[in-house]
C-alpha cells in the first residue's frame, strides 16, 4: 500500500542573521496509513522543523514531502493552506487556543476557513468536544480549563475538519505526567479507534515507546536510527 | 471565507479592543465632521446665492444699457480706449421709442426704465434717506414682490401709495414684530427711539416722500454761489404724501442685487415728482443727447430659455446687455475653488485619522501575532487573513463616516445657530448657511470608507504575510 506521508533528501536551511544554519540535512522515512510513528531527539535535532514542513507551516529548502500523493513543496501558498485546513490537524506542546474565545469557537474556527455553514459549526465542535469528555467545558474560555482539559480542546480542533494526518508537536510538554498520560492515552485510542495516522514529536523517548508503532530518532538533522515498537492492527 | 464571515470576525476583534477602536474610530469621526462642516458651508453659500438669484427672478431678467463698453465696463471687464468720447455717435439712444420697441420682442414680458432717484422718507416724522425706484405694477406679479410681508404691491401705476422695505424701517427706528419670531423691545433700545411695529400696522400709513430738484433758474442767475457749496444751494425740496401699500420681505442678507432700494413707487406717480432727474453721471451725460435716454432698462422675459436670443438680439442692435445669469457662471467657477480650500482643510483631517488607522492596526497585528498564527495553522488563507483586517480598517471607516456626519451636522447647527445671532442683530432675516446635501452625504461615507480601506491596506498585508513557525514558537 502506497504510504500516506514519503519523506525524501528533505533539506531546511535557516538564515540567523549571517548564519545558515541547517535544521535538516537530508533526512528520507516513510509513514503508513494508520500508523503512529513518533519523532524523537534531543532538543534542537530538527524535529520541529520537520513537523512544521509536514504541517504545510514551513517549506523546505530543498527534498519533497509527499503527502497522499501531493507533494508539498511544489505547492503554492494557497495551496498549503488548503493542506493546513483539510488534510492535516495539528497540536501543539503550548495548545495555540485563542484566549479569548470558547472552547466551542476555538473548535469550530477551522470550519469557519473550509466554508461548513453557520449554523452547522457549533453542534459539530459540541459533539467532538462532548467526545473528549469535555461536555462541562463547552462555553468555557481557556483560561478557566486545566491544561489537560486545553490540550484536548486543542486536540478537538485538530479532528474538526477531519484529517488524514495528525501531527502533534510536544503535546505533553506543558503537562504533568499523569495528564500527559492521559493526553497520549487519547491520540493513542484516536489511532487504534479511528484508524488516524499520528506523527508526534517528542523529547520523552520513553512515554513515546509506550503509544508508538514505530520510532524516528533525529541527531543534528539526520536520522540516527529507526525503532520497530510493533505492527500496526 | 465568505465576506460576511470576515465583517462578523472584524466587528468580534474591534468589539475585543473597545477602547482602542472607540479611540481611533474618533478620530475617523473628527475627521469626517471637519470636512463635512467645511464643505457643507461652501454648498450652502453656493445654494444661497443660487436660491436668491432664483427668488429675484434673475434667470429671467437682464438689463439694457445704451451701448456695448458700458456693459463691459460695468461687468469690469472691457477697458476704454483711450481718447474715445465717452458717447459714441453710434450709440442708439436708449428712449421711450427704444423701450417700446424692446417691449415687443419675443419672448419679452415687461420692459421699464430703471428710475432710481434719491429721496427722503418720513413716517410720524420718523426720517430717513433712501434711493426710491419706480416700477410698474405688474412687476407685482413677480418675485420677489408677489409675496409681500404685510399688504399688497400697488394695483395701478398711478397708485399714490409705495412698497417700503424691512431696512428703511429699520433705519427709520422701526422694529418689525414677527409673528414666528416675537420679541421684545429693550429699555435700551426705547431710549434710542425704537418703536415696534407689526407690519401690517403700517399698512395704509401716511409716508411723506421728500424729493429735491433743481432749481435751474436759480442757478444761471448766480452760478458761482452754487458751485461753491453755501447754504443757499439751488435745490428745491418738495414733499408728497403717499400711502404705504406694502411693505417687503425680510431680505436674506445677500442683497435683492437690482431691486435693492428703500422704497418703491408707482412708475407714473414716480414720473409727477419733481426730482433729480438723473441717478449716476451717465444719465446726465447722455441726456444732453436732446430726447431723453436712459441709463438702463429692466427687461422681463417669460422662460429663461428666452433670455439667450433676446440678449443676442439687442445686443445686435447695439445695446450693452448685462444678466445676472452670466455672472453665475463666475460665482460658481469661485466656488469651486472656495469649496476645494474648505474640502482640503477637511482631508488635512481625515489623513491625520488615516495614520491613527494606520497605527492601530499595525499595534493591533503585534499584538495578535499569535492568534494569526493559530489562525494560519488551522487553514487560514492569507486571502482571509487580509479580508478579516481589511473589513476592520472598512468597519471603523464606515462608523467614522456615520457618527462623523452626525458631528458634521451638530457643528453646523451650533455655527449656524451662532452665525443669526449676529445676523438678527444687523437686522437681517434668518439665514441657513450650512447645506447638507444628499451628495455630501453620500461622498462623506465613500470618502471615509475608502480613506479608512486605503489606510487598512499596508496592514491587512502585513498581516497576512506573518510567518506562523515564528508567531506559535512557544516562548
Amino acid at each position: 500500500m502506497e504510504p500516506i506521508l514519503q519523506i525524501r533528501h528533505l533539506q531546511k536551511t535557516y538564515e540567523r542573521g549571517r548564519e545558515h544554519v541547517r535544521a535538516l540535512s537530508g533526512v528520507s522515512f516513510d509513514v503508513a496509513e494508520g500508523e503512529f510513528v513518533s519523532i524523537v531527539g534531543r532538543s534542537g535535532c530538527g524535529k520541529s522543523t520537520l513537523l512544521n514542513i509536514i504541517g504545510g507551516l514551513d517549506v523546505p529548502s530543498s527534498g519533497s514531502v509527499v503527502v497522499r500523493g501531493r507533494n508539498l513543496a511544489a505547492m503554492s501558498r494557497s495551496e498549503l493552506a488548503g493542506h493546513r485546513r483539510s488534510t492535516v490537524g495539528m497540536v501543539f506542546q503550548s495548545f495555540n487556543l485563542i484566549p479569548s474565545r470558547t472552547a466551542v469557537e476555538n473548535v469550530a474556527l477551522p470550519l469557519a476557513f473550509s466554508g461548513v455553514p453557520r449554523k452547522n459549526r457549533p453542534p459539530k465542535a459540541a459533539r467532538l468536544l462532548t467526545g473528549m469528555g469535555l461536555k462541562s467545558r463547552l462555553n468555557h474560555v481557556p483560561s478557566e480549563m486545566s491544561g489537560g482539559e486545553a490540550q484536548r480542546v486543542a486536540v478537538a480542533r485538530a479532528l474538526v475538519n477531519d484529517p488524514v494526518l495528525l501531527l502533534a508537536d510536544e503535546p505533553t510538554g506543558n503537562l504533568d505526567s499523569r495528564t500527559a498520560g492521559e493526553i497520549l492515552d487519547l491520540l493513542k485510542a484516536l489511532n487504534r479507534e479511528r484508524g488516524l495516522t499520528v506523527v508526534m514529536v517528542s523529547h520523552d523517548e520513553a512515554s513515546a515507546r509506550r503509544v508508538s508503532h514505530r520510532l524516528v530518532r533525529l541527531l543534528d538533522g539526520r536520522i540516527q536510527a529507526q525503532v520497530r515498537l510493533r505492527r500496526p492492527a | 471565507m465568505k465576506m460576511d464571515e470576515m465583517a462578523r470576525m472584524a466587528v468580534d476583534n474591534l468589539r475585543k479592543s473597545r477602547l482602542r477602536t472607540f479611540l481611533t474610530t474618533l478620530g475617523v469621526v473628527i475627521g469626517i465632521g471637519a470636512l463635512v462642516s467645511m464643505v457643507s458651508f461652501g454648498t450652502g453659500m453656493q445654494k444661497n446665492v443660487t436660491e436668491t438669484f432664483l427668488e429675484n427672478d434673475l434667470f429671467t431678467s437682464l438689463q439694457v444699457l445704451p451701448a456695448k463698453a458700458d456693459a463691459e465696463r460695468i461687468r469690469g471687464q472691457g477697458r476704454m480706449p483711450a481718447g474715445r468720447p465717452l458717447s459714441r455717435p453710434d450709440s442708439i439712444a436708449l428712449d421711450a421709442a427704444a423701450v417700446e420697441k424692446i417691449r415687443t420682442m419675443p419672448g419679452v414680458t415687461v420692459a421699464f426704465p430703471e428710475v432710481r432717484f434719491p429721496v427722503k422718507v418720513a413716517i410720524e416724522g420718523r426720517e430717513a434717506t433712501t434711493n426710491a425706484r419706480a416700477m410698474p405694477s405688474v412687476m407685482g406679479g413677480f418675485k420677489p414682490f408677489d409675496k409681500l410681508q404685510a399688504g399688497s404691491f400697488f394695483e395701478s401705476d398711478t397708485a399714490r401709495s409705495v412698497i417700503i422695505s424691512p431696512r428703511l424701517l429699520r433705519n427709520m427706528k422701526f422694529v418689525l414684530i414677527e409673528p414666528d419670531r416675537p420679541r421684545k423691545l429693550t429699555v435700551e433700545d426705547t431710549l434710542k427711539g425704537f418703536r415696534s411695529a407689526r407690519p401690517e400696522e403700517l399698512i395704509g400709513m401716511p409716508i411723506d416722500i421728500v424729493t429735491s430738484s433743481v432749481d435751474f433758474s436759480q442757478l444761471m442767475r448766480n452760478p458761482v454761489a452754487a458751485l461753491s457749496g453755501g447754504s443757499d444751494l439751488p435745490f428745491a425740496e418738495r414733499t408728497t404724501r403717499l400711502r404705504i401699500a406694502g411693505v417687503a420681505k425680510q431680505s436674506d442678507g445677500f442683497g435683492q442685487g437690482l431691486f435693492e432700494s428703500g422704497v418703491i413707487l408707482p412708475m407714473q406717480t414716480a414720473e409727477s415728482l419733481p426730482r433729480l432727474g438723473f441717478s449716476s453721471v451717465w444719465d446726465l451725460l447722455s441726456r444732453t443727447g436732446g430726447t431723453e435716454s436712459y441709463g438702463t432698462v429692466y427687461v422681463r422675459v417669460k422662460r429663461m430659455e428666452d433670455l439667450a436670443p433676446l440678449k443676442k438680439s439687442l445686443e445686435d442692435m447695439g445695446f450693452g446687455v448685462v444678466s445676472i445669469a452670466d455672472q453665475l457662471e463666475d460665482f460658481k467657477k469661485g466656488f469651486l475653488v472656495f469649496d476645494a480650500v474648505l474640502g482640503a482643510v477637511g482631508t488635512i483631517a481625515l489623513v491625520v485619522a488615516a495614520l491613527g488607522i494606520i497605527n492601530t492596526m499595525v499595534m493591533s497585528i503585534l499584538e495578535r501575532r499569535r492568534e494569526i498564527g493559530i489562525m494560519k495553522a488551522v487553514g487560514a488563507g492569507e486571502g482571509d487573513i487580509k479580508g478579516i483586517f481589511f473589513v476592520e480598517a472598512g468597519v471603523i471607516g464606515f462608523a467614522g463616516g456615520v457618527f462623523g456626519l452626525l458631528l458634521g451636522w451638530a457643528v453646523t447647527r451650533v455655527a449656524n445657530g451662532i452665525a443669526n445671532i449676529y445676523i438678527a442683530r444687523e437686522g437681517g432675516a434668518h439665514a441657513e448657511l450650512f447645506y447638507i446635501s444628499p451628495w455630501l452625504i453620500l461622498g462623506a461615507l465613500v470618502f471615509s470608507v475608502g480613506v479608512s480601506l486605503a489606510a487598512g491596506l499596508y496592514p491587512a498585508m502585513r498581516a497576512a504575510s506573518v510567518n506562523p513557525v515564528e508567531a506559535l514558537r512557544h516562548d
